[in-house]
C-alpha cells in the first residue's frame, strides 16, 4: 500500500521529467501526459479501497482514506479531465508547451501530496511546492496582464506561506506533534492558550490566502481568468480546495468547536460570499467572471466551514453540506472552465460583447454548460442545489439555536447571494448561447472528440448525484472524520417544501437583478459595459500604496543607521585626524579684495599685490594645515605647553 | 592520524601560495594546475584529517606558560574546514574561467591560495589565541584580494574593509585578554566563564569580543565594509565574503558563545539581549536594503548580511538547539550564496551587465545560469524542499523553544525577512526568464556561460536539492560530529 500511495504522487513527477524531454515529439507528450494522469486517478482510486491508515516515505506521512482519498480522486481525476482537452487548446498557440505539460505535471503530483498528506509537515512541503509550479500557469501566456497576475499571485503565495509556516512553528511548539489525527488530543492535553489561537491565525491567513478568502483574494480574479483554460479549471476548482482543506484541519482538528475561530471564519466567509458574487455580476469577461465566481463560491464553502464548529455536536447538515459543496463545485468549475477553453479556441476572445451568440449550434458546450450553471445556481435536480439546501439548512438552525438576529441577516445575504449566482450564470449564458451573433462574433470550430469526451465525462456526474439524492451520504459520509462531523439524524428531506423554499427565494431574487439591474443598467445599447471596471482595487489602492509606504519609512530608517559607522569614523578622521581641507573660495577672495585696497592706495593697475596676497594667504593656509593636520603638530603642542607649564614653574620656585 | 599533520592543510597553501609568486606572469597554465594542485593537496588532507581525526593536540610554539600556539581538530572546527575545503576548489575551478582576462593574477592566486591557509588555521585553532592570529592573518590576505582592481574606487573598498577589519581586531582583543587572564584560553565545549569576579567588566569585554568579530560576520553596526567589498572580483566575493572570511566571523562567536565563555554565565544577561537584538536587527536591515539595491551584486552582499546574522542569531539564543541550528544555516548558506554568487558573476562576466534591469530576458539566453540562479533564490528563500527551509525551520523552532521571549520576535523578523528574500531574490529570476514585450533590452549577443563555470554552479544547486532532501541525515551528522 506504501508502493502504491508512492506510485500515485510521484508519478506525475516523473511524467513531468519524461514529458520535458519527450517536448519534440508531440504527439507522443500528449499521450505520456495523459497516461500519468489516467494511472495517479487509476491509483489513487485504488488505494481508496483499503481502509484508513498512514504510510509514511522517507519523513512524509501520507494518510489513505477519508477526505483524504476522496480529494485525492477528485483532484486526479481533474487533472484528467483537462489533460483530455490540453491537445486541442494549445493547438494553435503552441509558445512554450514543454514547460506547461511540465508544470502541469509536477503540480499534479504536489497537489496530490497536499491531499493526501497526514501531517502538516508534509502538507506544508507539497504546498510550497504547489505554490511555486502553478505560478508557471498564470504566466503561461508571458503577456503584461499574465506578468502582473503572476506578481500578485506570487506576492500571496510567499506572504501565505511564511505565515503558514510560522502557524506551524507556534503549533509544533504547543503541541509537540503536526500529525493531523494526533493534534486534537495533544491539543485537549495542553489546553487552550493565546499561542493557539497565534498558531490557527497564521494557518487560517496562509491557507486562507490560497483558498482566496477576503481580505487576501486579490490574486484570484486576477490569476485565474489568465491562465490557460484547462489551468484555470484546476486554479479554480482544486487548488483553491487545497487552501480550505488546510482550513478545514483547524476546524476540526485545532479549534474544534470553538466560538472565536467559527464567528471569525463567518464574518470572513460571508464577505468573501457578497463580494465574489457582487464583482461577477459586473464583469464582461467569461473566465473573469467564472474566477469571481469561484471566490464567492470558496465563501460560500467557508460559511458551511464556520457552521460546522458553532455547530459543534449538531454540525451533521453543514458537515455533510460543506463537503458535499466543496465536490460540487471542484466538478462544476471544471466544466464551466473547460466549457470557457472550448469557446476561446474558436473565438479568440473571452469578451462577453464579442462572445454573442457564439454558443448557437455547439449543443455540446451548450448542454454542459448549461448543467454547470444549473448546478452553480442550484437549480433542483443538480448536485448544487442539494448541498446549497445543506448548508443553508445549517444556518437556519444555528439561527434558531443561537438566537442571534445577525445569522438571520446571514442567512439572508446567503440566499442574496445565491441570487447573485443564478443572475450572472444567466447572463453568460444568454449572452454566449441565446443572443444572436453579431458581425464581431466568430464561427468558430468543431470540437475534437477528445475535447467533447472531457467535457462530458465532466459534467455527468453533477445530475446524477443531483437526481439519485442517496449518493450524497455515500460520498460524504467517509470524509466526516477530518472535522468530527455527525451522520444525519434523520432522512433528509431534499425536496421538501421548507427546502425548495430557500432556492426559490434565491432564484426570484437573481431573476429580478438580471432583469431590472443587469438588463437595465449592464446592457446600454446592447453591449455589455462595466462601470466598475479598474475602479475599485483593494490591491491597487490600499495594499500596494500601504507597501510602497512601508517600504519607504522603513527604506529611510535603514539608508539613516546604514552609515552610521561610516560617518562615525569620518567623524573621528576630520577631528582627531584632521584631514587635509581644501583651500577655499571665501579665503582667496578676501585675500584678493585686501590686496585691490592696497592697489588702489599704491594707485597700481596691474593687481600686482592682489594676486600676490592671494598667494600668500594660499602659501599660508596650506602650511598651517600641513603642520596643524600633522601627528606631530600635536606633539609639538604638547612639548609647547609642557614647556610653558615648566617655565612657569621656574618662575614660581625662584620667586 | 598523527597530530603533526594537522599542520599540512594549514601551511602548505600558506607556502606554496607564496611560492607561486615565482611563476611567470605569462605562464598562466602551470600557475593554474600549480594552484589547483596545491589547493586540492590541502583539500584531501582536511578531509583525511575530518575521517581520520588525531585526538592529540599538536603545540606549536610555547610563548609563556599559558600562551601557546595549538591546534587540534574538533566538531566544530571539522564541520566548518570541511565546508571550506569542499568550496575553495569549486572556486578555484570557477576563477579559472572568471579570471582568464583579468590583470595580476600571480598576485590573485597567491593571496586566494594563501587565504585558504588561514581559513584553515581558524577552523583548526584549539585557543582563542591561536584564532585570533589566523584571524588577523585572513584579514591581511584578503586585502589585496579586495584591491585587485587597483582603481581608486578598488583602493577604497580595500581601505574600508581594512579600517573595520583592524578596528575589529582591537575590540576583539580586548576580549581575548580577557579571556587569556582567566585562564579561558583553550576551547572547550561548555566554555569557562562561572563565576568572574566582575561580572559587568565580563559582560562588557564579551559584548566587546562580540562586536570585534563580528565585523567579519557583518553584524550591524560594523556590516559596511561587505557591500563596498562587492567590487572584488566575483571569485572572492562568492568565496570570502560568502563564505570563508564571513563564516569565519560567525564560526569566531560561535566559538566565543559556547566554547569560551560558556552559555551558563552569559544566558538570560542584558549581553544576551543587546546581542541577539543586533543579530535581529541585521536580519531585518539586510534584507529591506537588499530590496532596494539595484546592483545585482551588492544585492547578494546585502542578503549575505541578512542571513549571516540569521547564523548569529541562532548562535546568541545560547542552547544547544541554537548551536545546532546557527551550524546547519552555516553550511546551507555557503552552498547556496556561493552558487547565487557564481551565477552573478556569469552574467557579468560573459555580459558585463551589472544591474537587475538589465538581466531581463537575460535568462533566455543563459537558461542554465538562471536555472541554477532560481535554485539558489528557492533555497534562500527557504521554500521546501530546498536546503534553506531545514536550516531556517530549525532555527525557528529552536527560538521557540530558547524560553526567551526576545527570541520570539526574532521568529517573526526571520519570516518578515523570509518573504523579502523572496522579494528580493526572485525578481532576477523572474526578470531574467520572462522579458516583458515593450522591454527594449537587447539580448540577442548574450551567450551561455561556459563549462567551466558552469560545473561549480550545477554542483551548488545540485547541493542545494540533495541536502535538503536528506535533511535529517545532515542534521544527524551535524549533531554527530558536535556530539551534542
Amino acid at each position: 500500500m506504501t508502493a502504491l500511495t508512492m506510485y500515485c504522487v510521484f508519478t506525475p513527477f516523473v511524467a513531468a521529467i519524461i514529458s520535458a524531454l519527450l517536448g519534440k515529439y508531440e504527439k507522443l507528450r500528449n499521450a505520456v501526459v495523459i497516461l500519468a494522469t489516467f494511472i495517479s486517478l487509476a491509483l489513487s482510486v485504488l488505494i481508496a479501497q483499503s481502509p484508513a491508515r498512514i504510510v509514511c516515505f522517507a519523513s512524509l506521512n501520507f494518510q489513505i482514506g477519508g477526505f483524504n482519498s476522496t480529494y485525492a480522486i477528485i483532484a486526479a481525476f481533474m487533472w484528467f479531465a483537462a489533460a483530455l482537452l490540453s491537445p486541442q487548446y494549445f493547438k494553435d498557440h503552441n509558445h512554450k508547451l514543454s514547460r506547461y505539460y511540465f508544470f502541469f505535471l509536477v503540480t499534479m503530483g504536489a497537489t496530490l501530496g497536499v491531499f493526501l498528506s497526514a501531517d502538516l509537515m508534509t502538507t506544508f512541503i507539497f504546498f510550497e511546492i504547489m505554490s511555486f509550479t502553478s505560478y508557471m500557469w498564470v504566466i503561461q501566456d508571458e503577456t503584461k496582464d499574465a506578468m502582473d497576475a503572476g506578481k500578485t499571485y506570487l506576492a500571496i503565495a510567499v506572504l501565505g506561506g511564511m505565515v503558514a509556516l510560522m502557524g506551524l512553528f507556534v503549533l509544533y511548539n504547543i503541541t509537540g506533534t503536526l500529525m493531523i489525527a494526533d493534534l486534537y488530543s495533544a491539543i485537549q492535553y495542553v489546553g487552550k492558550s493565546t499561542e493557539l489561537y497565534v498558531a490557527a491565525f497564521c494557518l487560517l491567513f496562509g491557507f486562507g490566502a490560497k483558498a482566496g478568502m477576503f481580505p487576501l483574494h486579490i490574486w484570484l480574479p486576477k490569476a485565474h481568468p489568465v491562465a490557460p483554460a484547462p489551468a484555470s479549471a484546476l486554479l479554480s476548482g482544486v487548488l483553491t480546495k487545497t487552501g480550505v482543506f488546510g482550513i478545514l484541519v483547524v476546524t476540526g482538528q485545532i479549534l474544534r468547536d470553538d466560538e472565536i475561530w467559527g464567528y471569525t471564519l463567518l464574518a470572513l466567509a460571508t464577505i468573501t460570499m457578497v463580494l465574489g458574487a457582487v464583482i461577477a455580476v459586473f464583469s464582461n469577461n467569461l473566465k473573469r467572471t467564472l474566477a469571481c465566481s469561484s471566490l464567492s463560491q470558496i465563501g460560500f464553502i467557508l460559511v458551511g466551514v464556520s457552521m460546522i464548529t458553532l455547530l459543534g455536536e449538531e454540525n451533521a447538515l453543514a458537515a455533510n453540506g460543506t463537503f458535499l459543496y466543496m465536490i460540487n463545485h471542484s466538478i462544476v468549475k471544471l466544466v464551466l472552465f473547460l466549457c470557457a477553453g472550448a469557446i476561446y479556441l474558436g473565438a479568440h476572445t473571452l469578451d462577453l460583447n464579442k462572445l454573442k451568440g457564439y454558443g448557437r449550434n455547439k449543443p455540446v458546450i451548450m448542454i454542459t454548460f448549461l448543467i454547470g450553471a444549473c448546478s452553480l445556481a442550484g437549480i433542483p435536480g443538480f448536485t448544487g442545489y442539494l448541498s446549497k439546501t445543506l448548508v443553508h439548512e445549517a444556518i437556519v438552525e444555528y439561527a434558531h439555536l443561537s438566537h442571534l438576529p445577525i445569522i438571520t441577516i446571514i442567512e439572508w445575504l446567503f440566499l442574496f447571494s445565491g441570487g447573485l449566482t443564478a443572475a450572472y450564470m444567466l447572463k453568460l449564458f444568454v449572452a454566449i448561447f441565446i443572443e444572436k451573433p453579431t458581425e464581431e462574433t466568430e464561427k468558430g470550430k468543431k470540437l475534437s472528440p477528445l475535447s467533447a469526451i472531457a467535457l462530458i465525462i465532466s459534467a455527468v456526474a453533477i445530475p446524477v448525484i443531483g437526481i439519485y439524492t442517496p449518493l450524497v451520504e455515500k460520498i460524504t459520509y467517509p470524509m466526516l472524520s477530518l472535522v468530527n462531523g455527525h451522520h444525519f439524524h434523520h432522512e433528509i428531506h431534499y425536496f421538501s417544501f421548507t427546502n425548495l423554499k430557500g432556492v426559490l427565494i434565491s432564484l426570484a431574487i437573481g431573476i429580478l437583478v438580471y432583469a431590472l439591474f443587469i438588463r437595465k443598467v449592464l446592457v446600454k445599447n446592447k453591449t455589455y459595459v462595466n462601470p466598475m471596471d479598474g475602479k475599485i482595487s483593494l490591491e491597487n489602492q490600499v495594499y500596494i500604496p500601504l507597501i510602497k509606504i512601508l517600504t519607504a519609512v522603513f527604506g529611510v530608517i535603514c539608508r539613516a543607521f546604514a552609515d552610521l559607522t561610516d560617518f562615525l569614523i569620518f567623524l573621528t578622521r576630520k577631528s582627531v585626524l584632521s584631514d587635509a581641507k581644501e583651500h577655499t573660495e571665501h579665503q582667496r577672495k578676501y585675500a584678493y579684495a585686501l590686496g585691490d585696497v592696497v592697489d588702489h592706495v599704491k594707485h597700481d593697475k596691474t593687481h600686482k599685490n592682489a594676486n600676490l596676497f592671494v598667494r600668500v594667504s594660499e602659501t599660508i593656509s596650506k602650511t598651517t594645515q600641513r603642520i596643524s593636520s600633522n601627528f606631530s603638530f600635536a606633539l609639538f603642542m604638547t612639548c609647547f605647553g609642557v614647556c610653558i607649564i615648566l617655565v612657569f614653574l621656574i618662575i614660581s620656585f625662584v620667586s | 592520524m598523527n597530530s603533526l599533520f594537522l599542520i599540512v592543510p594549514i601551511f602548505l597553501p600558506i607556502i606554496l601560495g607564496a611560492l607561486s609568486f615565482l611563476i611567470p606572469a605569462e605562464k598562466k597554465k602551470q600557475r593554474n594546475t600549480f594552484v589547483m594542485f596545491t589547493i586540492l593537496c590541502s583539500s584531501v588532507s582536511v578531509w583525511a584529517l575530518a575521517l581520520n581525526t588525531p585526538q592529540e593536540s599538536l603545540t606549536l610554539l610555547n610563548f609563556t606558560e599559558n600562551l601557546s600556539f595549538v591546534l587540534k581538530l574538533d566538531g566544530a572546527g571539522k564541520l566548518f574546514s570541511c565546508l571550506s575545503a569542499t568550496l575553495w576548489p569549486l572556486t578555484a575551478l570557477y576563477a579559472f574561467e572568471y579570471m582568464s582576462h583579468e590583470k595580476n593574477l600571480p598576485m590573485f592566486y597567491a593571496f586566494f591560495t594563501m587565504a585558504f591557509g588561514a581559513t584553515m588555521g581558524i577552523a583548526m585553532a584549539s585557543n582563542i589565541l591561536t584564532m585570533y592570529l589566523f584571524y588577523e592573518l585572513l584579514t591581511l590576505f584578503t586585502i589585496p584580494l579586495v584591491m585587485h582592481g587597483l582603481t581608486r574606487k578598488h583602493n577604497q573598498a580595500a581601505r574600508k574593509y581594512m579600517n573595520y577589519s583592524i578596528g575589529g581586531a582591537a575590540f576583539a582583543f580586548a576580549g581575548v585578554a580577557f579571556l587569556i587572564v582567566n585562564d579561558a584560553n583553550d576551547f572547550v565545549f561548555g566554555g569557562h566563564i562561572t563565576s568572574p569576579e566582575d561580572p559587568t567588566i565580563a559582560l562588557i569585554l564579551f559584548v566587546f569580543a562580540f562586536l570585534g568579530f563580528g565585523v567579519k560576520a557583518a553584524v550591524f553596526p560594523l556590516h559596511s565594509w561587505l557591500p563596498t567589498a562587492s567590487v572584488a572580483p566575483t571569485p572572492v566575493t562568492a568565496l570570502l565574503h560568502a563564505v570563508a572570511v564571513v563564516k569565519a566571523g560567525a564560526f569566531a562567536i560561535i566559538r566565543l558563545i559556547y566554547y569560551s565563555y560558556g552559555t551558563d554565565f552569559i544566558k538570560g544577561s542584558w549581553a544576551q539581549n543587546l546581542v541577539m537584538a543586533l543579530a535581529m536587527f541585521t536580519i531585518f536591515y539586510g534584507s529591506m536594503t537588499a530590496l532596494r539595491q539595484k546592483h545585482f551584486k551588492r544585492r547578494l552582499a546585502f542578503s549575505t548580511i541578512s542571513n549571516l546574522s540569521y547564523i548569529v542569531f541562532a548562535a546568541t539564543l545560547m542552547t544547544e538547539a541554537g548551536l545546532l541550528a546557527a551550524f546547519c544555516h552555516l553550511l546551507f548558506h555557503s552552498i547556496i550564496k556561493i552558487g547565487a554568487f557564481f551565477s552573478a558573476g556569469a552574467v557579468l562576466h560573459k555580459t558585463e551587465r551589472e544591474y537587475v534591469p538589465e538581466l531581463e530576458g537575460i535568462g533566455r539566453k543563459m537558461p542554465l545560469t538562471f536555472i541554477f540562479f532560481t535554485i539558489s533564490a528557492l533555497s534562500l528563500t527557504g521554500i521546501p524542499p530546498f536546503c534553506g527551509f531545514v536550516s531556517k525551520w530549525y532555527i525557528a523552532t529552536a527560538s521557540m523553544e530558547a524560553q526567551n521571549p526576545f527570541a520570539i520576535v526574532g521568529v517573526v523578523i526571520l519570516l518578515i525577512s523570509a518573504f523579502l528574500t523572496a522579494m528580493y531574490m526572485l525578481s532576477p529570476a523572474i526578470k531574467a526568464f520572462f522579458k516583458r514585450r515593450d522591454n527594449a533590452n537587447d539580448v540577442s549577443d548574450v551567450k551561455e556561460a561556459n563549462a567551466l563555470m558552469q560545473v561549480p554552479m550545477g554542483i551548488c544547486a545540485v547541493l542545494c536539492i540533495v541536502t535538503g532532501l536528506m535533511a535529517s541525515n545532515v542534521i544527524e551528522l551535524i549533531k554527530g560530529v558536535l556530539a551534542i
